[in-house]
């Protein structure tokens, strides 16, 4: 836990990636939104797929069996559009425990920021692993 | 066209499948294996494979997005899993109209599995075009 609470507000390395159209392309056909728009922009969860939503922390995985997705909030500043070349910079904002049905849940609170070729920041992501 | 306080969203159905996690699994880039391993998931004590949290929150994405259309911007779009969904059984993402204040938005989103259980709760807000 205390090992965990150490990494709160500290920035992971940021990873640069361009917006492809295959990989739009792709990631549209496996959600399965018919939308013709998503030709040219990409769809409100696309970003995920850019950089890790959130980290496997190996020292969370002494704790409980598995993984879960707690939720995640997307909050959009401006447009991201294929061939756009987005930073993202990720770090843990939280680290708690909170008692389940069966046993303690640790959740880990992750955010990222997504900054394009124009330092805009154009979305916030905040997501919530748990270990159970 | 104006947006009116309790305005329901047409529901949309999805049929997600085991392939169609390994694809979302394989475009996400997200490789856990409770998505798309039995005996994985089964180990770490789940039914069988379960959807991805986020394909979930893409199913609500198009749900918003395609109801929305060319009329306003996406600015905040929140999705919280509180139970599992698996492939072969549909999934409905339904939504309806909770706050309109001028060009502002706000819209409760919600999936349910086959027996009407809400297994994804979120909200999204919207700016209208002026």
């Amino acid at each position: 836990m205390d090992r965990l609470r150490a990494r709160i507000g500290v920035d992971a390395p940021p990873t640069e990636a361009v917006v492809e159209a295959g990989h739009v392309k792709r990631f549209v056909e496996a959600i399965g939104d018919p939308n013709p728009r998503w030709a040219k922009e990409v769809p409100p969860t696309f970003l995920v797929a850019l950089a890790p939503a959130s980290l496997h922390l190996a020292e969370a995985e002494e704790y409980g069996q598995g993984w879960l997705n707690g939720g995640n909030r997307f909050e959009y500043f401006a447009p991201v559009e294929i061939g756009d070349r987005i930073t993202a910079t990720g770090r843990v904002a939280d680290v708690y425990e909170k008692p389940g049905s069966s046993g303690n849940l640790l959740f880990i609170i992750f955010e990222t920021d997504y900054v394009n070729q124009d330092s805009q920041l154009v979305a916030r992501l905040r997501g919530t692993a748990i270990r159970r | 066209m104006s947006v009116q306080v309790g305005e329901e969203l047409a529901d949309l159905v999805k049929h997600p499948t085991t392939r169609q996690l390994v694809q979302y699994a394989g475009a996400q880039g997200d490789f856990y294996e409770i998505h798309y391993d039995q005996e994985f998931a089964r180990g770490v004590g789940l039914p069988g494979v379960i959807l991805h949290g986020l394909l979930k929150a893409a199913f609500l994405g198009e749900l918003v997005t395609g109801w929305l259309g060319d009329r306003g911007t996406l600015t905040k779009f929140e999705v919280s899993y509180r139970g599992i969904d698996r492939p072969g059984s549909p999934y409905r993402c339904r939504g309806r109209v909770v706050k309109v204040d001028g060009t502002q938005v706000e819209l409760e989103v919600w999936g349910e599995d086959s027996e009407g259980r809400r297994t994804t709760a979120g909200s999204a807000s919207v700016e209208m075009n002026g």
